[in-house]
């Protein structure tokens, strides 16, 4: 379960994140949804303990949640651009895992596992440089999952993706719901949050301003549809279809 | 397997693919002894004199050698690392970030002995062709020179290096800003040589200036004392730079593109 309390954070003069608090249980895709700039990547960065918040409490799993710790705790698909073309694909992936400290015995398998499950294995001995946008998600998601974490954070995952790899992730997003994993993942994109979230908070200007599943947030925004709702909550003008 | 030496083997093994870079980098720690060798086959340099000239020659090119050798995978590590946006993901790995600079300090170091070492075969051939005599007399002082001198002077340039390209957003910013530098040795390297004089005790304390004079004393017996402070005074030095890179990384503006 991730637990985020009051969090804020200014970079300079300007505030990023000025009052985030939600849950995001286990077993759940909980989804953050907001306009560009609205502080979802700032939330997720601070959450995997990769920027240092100004004020707040963030609760990765039970027990200690330093930094290091959450980083340990967390699977973080931040940027599917940045990937080391002049290694193969299996190779990238085992960089990761040993960072993460997983024994020489049990990385292969750790490893090998990521690969059929993300359907790698066509690709997996090949130099990621021309590898397709899909292929690449794949491989930085293998990245990020390969020490079998219980939390995953993703930002949006699908920009850029052609429609099979769209239906690929969310399928695999799924699979590691069902086993269990809880899924925080942010967009813009009102349909993959619609297809894909149990739960959804909405973040406008730094600020959380609904939460909760899709009918919770209409039955908060007085709209019908989950679009109508994000518009009035954001402050936007909602236009009668 | 530490997690330091991790990052290094990746880095090491990363690069090592780069096959143009690693001949770019085979030129210039060869280019000059190239270039000494030009100058001897011209005639220009002979007698006892000319060949403490070329002596001086090829000291100051491996300056440049062992403290901007290894330039190309100081860029591609740091610099490089936030052009294609694989820095992120990096820092997302239950790594301090201290572990992660010395892990590329090593590997850049390695690349620039590499280079020293390819530019000290370069060294001692063109000796051995335009002043064999040189290699005889002094090969105690060149082996001091380079083995405490210049071995301690390429750690000392790779933690340089990467603090500078770790400032750098990208690895053609950083490749502007580390040319200049490789200037840093040059110079120095280029005024002891034409004004020897100052390579006097007092100053050899100094990294770079130090390395220069343990080649240019003519002493009956090598300079190993003087070469064993240098060599520690050079090494503790480079623990600055990686201190500063490491904060450096630890911005959070490191982050951003």
């Amino acid at each position: 379960m991730i637990e985020v309390r009051q969090l804020r954070k200014r970079f300079g003069s300007v505030p990023a994140v000025s009052d985030v608090s939600f849950t995001a249980p286990n077993g759940g895709i909980t989804g953050i949804l907001g306009e560009n700039g609205a502080g979802k990547t700032t939330t997720l960065a601070l959450i995997c303990g990769l920027l240092r918040a100004d004020e707040g409490s963030i609760q990765v799993g039970p027990g200690e949640s330093t930094p290091i710790e959450r980083r340990r705790r967390v699977g973080a698909l931040l940027d599917h651009k940045g990937l080391y073309d002049r290694l193969t694909a299996r190779e990238n992936i085992a960089y990761f895992g040993r960072l993460h400290g997983i024994p020489p015995p049990s990385l292969q398998t750790r490893v090998q596992n990521v690969v059929s499950q993300l359907g790698l294995e066509r690709i997996a001995e090949r130099r990621v440089a021309g590898f397709s946008q899909g292929e690449r998600m794949k491989v930085a998601l293998g990245r990020a999952i390969v020490h079998a974490p219980g939390h995953v954070l993703l930002d949006e995952p699908t920009n850029g993706l052609d429609i099979p790899s769209v239906h690929a992730l969310r399928e695999i997003l799924r699979r590691m719901r069902d086993q269990g994993a809880c899924i925080l993942f942010s967009s813009h994109v009102l349909d993959e949050v619609r297809a894909l979230c149990d739960n959804v908070v909405i973040i406008s200007h730094g600020r959380v301003v609904a939460c909760g599943n899709t009918a919770d947030i209409c039955r908060q925004a007085h709209c019908p549809t989950l679009d109508d709702a994000f518009l009035a909550l954001t402050g936007r003008e909602v236009i009668p279809s | 397997m530490s997690r330091t030496f991790v990052v290094a083997r990746k880095e090491i093994r990363d690069h090592a693919r780069d096959l143009r870079s690693l001949v770019s980098s085979a030129m210039m720690a060869l280019m000059g002894p190239g270039v000494v060798l030009l100058v001897s086959l011209s005639d220009r340099a002979p007698g006892q004199d000319g060949a403490r000239v070329l002596l001086g020659m090829l000291s100051v090119f491996a300056l440049v050698s062992a403290f901007a050798g290894a330039i190309d995978i100081a860029m591609d590590s740091t610099a490089g690392e936030r052009e294609r946006r694989s820095l992120l993901p990096l820092l997302l790995n239950p790594i301090p970030r201290s572990d992660v600079i010395v892990g590329k300090w090593i590997a850049v170091t390695a690349f620039a002995l590499v280079a020293l070492a390819l530019n000290s075969l370069g060294v001692v051939a063109v000796l051995a062709w335009a002043a064999p005599f040189l290699l005889v007399t002094r090969a105690q002082q060149i082996v001091v020179w380079v083995v405490l001198g210049l071995v301690p002077l390429a750690a000392l340039g790779a933690a340089v290096n990467l603090f500078v390209a770790v400032l750098c957003r990208t690895t053609k910013e950083a490749h502007t800003a580390l040319r200049f530098l490789a200037f840093l040795p040059m110079l120095v390297g280029m005024f002891l040589v034409f004004f020897p004089s100052w390579t006097g005790r007092a100053w050899f304390l100094l990294p770079i200036v130090g390395q220069q004079t343990l080649i240019a004393v003519r002493e009956p017996s090598a300079p190993v004392v003087q070469g064993a402070i240098l060599a520690l005074v050079t090494l503790v030095a480079s623990v600055l730079p990686l201190v500063a890179a490491s904060r450096v990384l630890n911005r959070d503006d490191i982050l951003s593109a």
